[in-house]
């Protein structure tokens, strides 16, 4: 069979000529077809596309395709495209995606080796202390006063709301409950343990590792993607000694006093609700307050926000050593900090919990 | 150990390879890499894309520790169970200019070559600051010295990470494809600026590179690798390895002709 396409095989008509071979070919008994491509001035990728499908499929079936009298330009492009090339198996589609189990065994030993790295990292950072200690100089002040202005102060207004409205809330619910029994005076005492304890410093933490461990990991990251560690280390910089012990001081410092901002929001929040609602005084509400915290409560609450800020510090400066040189790994490990910090902030209090409990601090 | 060279030109050397099989985990890159770099020496590694010249550079200057063989670089063998005292004390004396140039980008210019004479020499800030602006100078850009790296062009930042990676004046300097993403024109100031260098201080150049330009500008020597041989395929001077190898694969890069490669393949194929 002759057939003298006539309008250029391009993307625009491709999808035409596509379903026009579709029923040519299945007409019974042919054995050859020949394509008259004088007419045809032009060929682009999708036509090119449509001719190599039509011979791939003319091969399977058994019918010999033949072009004839194509333009010089024409038989460039196709020769280009690899149209009179012989067909060569194409690559095996990517391999299937593994079994559960197989999916579930990679990911515990990729778990394991994660914790196992960190823990190196903590061990590590432990070790750079010891001579940091014996020459202060070489905690670096100039940058331990930078991360501190950039962890500290500049999350102040963020802390002051979450944690007024964490106080406001905590006192209204408490207060629903607490009037019923003419009780209202305890409202002050359950939001001032409730922060100073336990609340303070985890929301204070959990601020922290959405703004420090984030910043600290992409800061890190990006220095790996630019080569500027790699600069560091053949310098003869310690690593942990130069990025990331500033660091962890800065948020040791910062994390408390955050927590202790904090507390103070929270309750001022308990007592807006205690003023407004519930017929308290501001001066009885902090009398009561004065009264039921123990120096215990708050010095737990502030070793607890140490230990956090630890932990956010050093697992934002872990993923970010752990960035590739890529940008999507950035982000990724950006996350990760976030993720891992929220986690192990949980985890650490778990711990604290347990032991103040065993204490009965 | 080829023959014009005598046994005391290798032992004299400031970098010595023996056997060196470098690579990630269990991929292996390179492996049998022997050569050496003597004093004062412009040896340029090249190779195509993912032939391993990089990561040839990564092992000699300790950022990976190499899967098999032996290194020595400046008279340090960076392997084995003291690799990382051996490695502190490398480090005072070679200097590193990366591909990127890996300035701090919150640091100025000035402090950014500061850096390492603040770290590791007990100098005072005034003659600190008299190296700085030397070495700033040296690569022009002394009126630059309190610009931030990200107000510069591409050749103003590598210019700028040359002078630091010469702040301590060091004994071999390692260029990772100093030329890359650079105009023709700033390519080979910077190549002029290296082999000024080289003859003003006696510094020992390597120079990762697949530029030919600049290769046949400052090379003295030259080693090639391959993917494919995971090794050197030859050394020698540029200007024999361009008109006497018999290598398709050297003829291919010296002469840009890829058809040369495909010709020595179809030669070969039964």
């Amino acid at each position: 069979m002759r057939c003298t396409p006539s309008a250029p095989f391009v993307l625009s008509t491709s999808r035409r000529y596509h379903e026009a071979f579709t029923r040519l070919v299945a007409t019974p008994g042919l054995r050859t077809i020949v394509l008259e491509m004088a007419p045809v001035s032009t060929v682009d990728s999708a036509g090119a596309a449509v001719l190599k499908t039509w011979q791939k499929e003319c091969g399977a079936r058994g019918i010999n395709l033949e072009l004839s009298q194509a333009a010089p330009q024409v038989e460039a492009f196709l020769r280009f495209a690899g149209f009179f090339e012989k067909p060569t198996a194409r690559p095996a589609p990517s391999k299937k995606r593994s079994p559960l189990p197989e999916r579930l065994g990679v990911a515990a030993v990729r778990l394991w080796n994660d914790t196992r790295d960190l823990i190196q990292f903590i061990g590590g950072v432990t070790v750079a202390v010891g001579p940091c200690c014996f020459n202060p100089k070489r905690f670096r002040p100039r940058e331990i006063l930078y991360y501190i202005q950039q962890s500290g102060p500049e999350a102040v207004p963020i802390v002051f709301l979450v944690s007024f409205l964490m106080g406001l809330i905590m006192a209204f619910q408490a207060a629903v409950q607490l009037r019923q029994f003419g009780a209202n005076i305890f409202v002050a005492d359950l939001v001032s343990l409730a922060l100073t304890r336990e609340l303070g410093p985890l929301m204070t933490a959990i601020i922290l590792a959405g703004r420090s461990a984030a910043a600290f990991a992409a800061e890190i990251g990006t220095m790996k993607v630019n080569e500027e560690v790699d600069a560091l280390t053949v310098m003869g910089f310690e690593i942990t000694e130069f990025l990331v012990m500033p660091k962890v001081v800065a948020l040791a410092v910062s994390g408390p006093l955050l927590t202790v901002f904090a507390n103070a929001s929270g309750i001022l929040g308990g007592i807006v609700v205690g003023v407004l609602s519930l017929d308290l005084t501001p001066a009885s509400f902090i009398l009561e307050v004065w009264q039921i915290l123990t120096v215990g409560d708050v010095a737990g609450g502030l070793v607890k926000s140490l230990a956090f800020a630890v932990v956010v510090a050093l697992v934002g400066c872990f993923r970010g050593l752990q960035t590739e040189r890529t940008a999507d790994s950035v982000g990724r490990m950006t996350t990760s900090a976030v993720v891992t910090s929220i986690f192990l902030i949980i985890l650490t209090d778990a711990v604290f919990t347990i032991i103040f409990h065993v204490f009965s601090w | 150990m080829k023959r014009n060279e005598t046994r005391s030109d290798v032992e004299e050397a400031v970098i010595r390879t023996e056997n060196l099989t470098v690579g990630y985990g269990e991929t292996v890159v390179l492996q049998g890499v022997t050569f050496h770099v003597a004093k004062g020496e412009i040896v340029t590694i090249l190779g195509g894309s993912g032939c391993g010249k990089s990561t040839l550079l990564k092992a000699l200057i300790g950022l990976i520790p190499p899967l098999g063989g032996s290194v020595w670089v400046a008279g340090h063998p960076i392997v084995g169970p003291d690799r990382q005292e051996a490695l502190e004390a490398v480090r005072r004396k070679i200097g590193v200019l990366f591909q990127s140039g890996a300035l701090l980008g919150s640091f100025t210019l000035a402090d950014n070559v500061a850096l390492p004479l603040e770290e590791f020499t007990d100098l005072p800030k005034a003659l600190i600051d008299e190296i700085v602006h030397t070495k700033l100078a040296a690569v022009g850009l002394a009126d630059y010295a309190q610009y931030m790296p990200m107000e510069l062009s591409g050749g103003m930042r590598k210019r700028a990470a040359l002078a630091r990676a010469m702040a301590l004046d060091p004994e071999i300097l390692f260029c990772d494809e100093p030329s890359a993403g650079l105009d023709p024109v700033t390519a080979a100031e910077l190549d002029t600026l290296l082999l000024q260098l080289n003859e003003a201080l006696g510094i020992t150049l390597v120079v990762i590179t697949h530029e030919l330009a600049s290769i046949l500008a400052i090379s003295q020597r030259s080693i090639m690798l391959d993917s494919e041989a995971k090794g050197i395929i030859a050394q020698g001077s540029p200007r024999d390895l361009q008109e006497k190898s018999t290598d398709p694969k050297v003829l291919a890069f010296f002469h840009r002709n890829p058809s040369l490669l495909a010709q020595a393949a179809g030669s070969t194929t039964p």
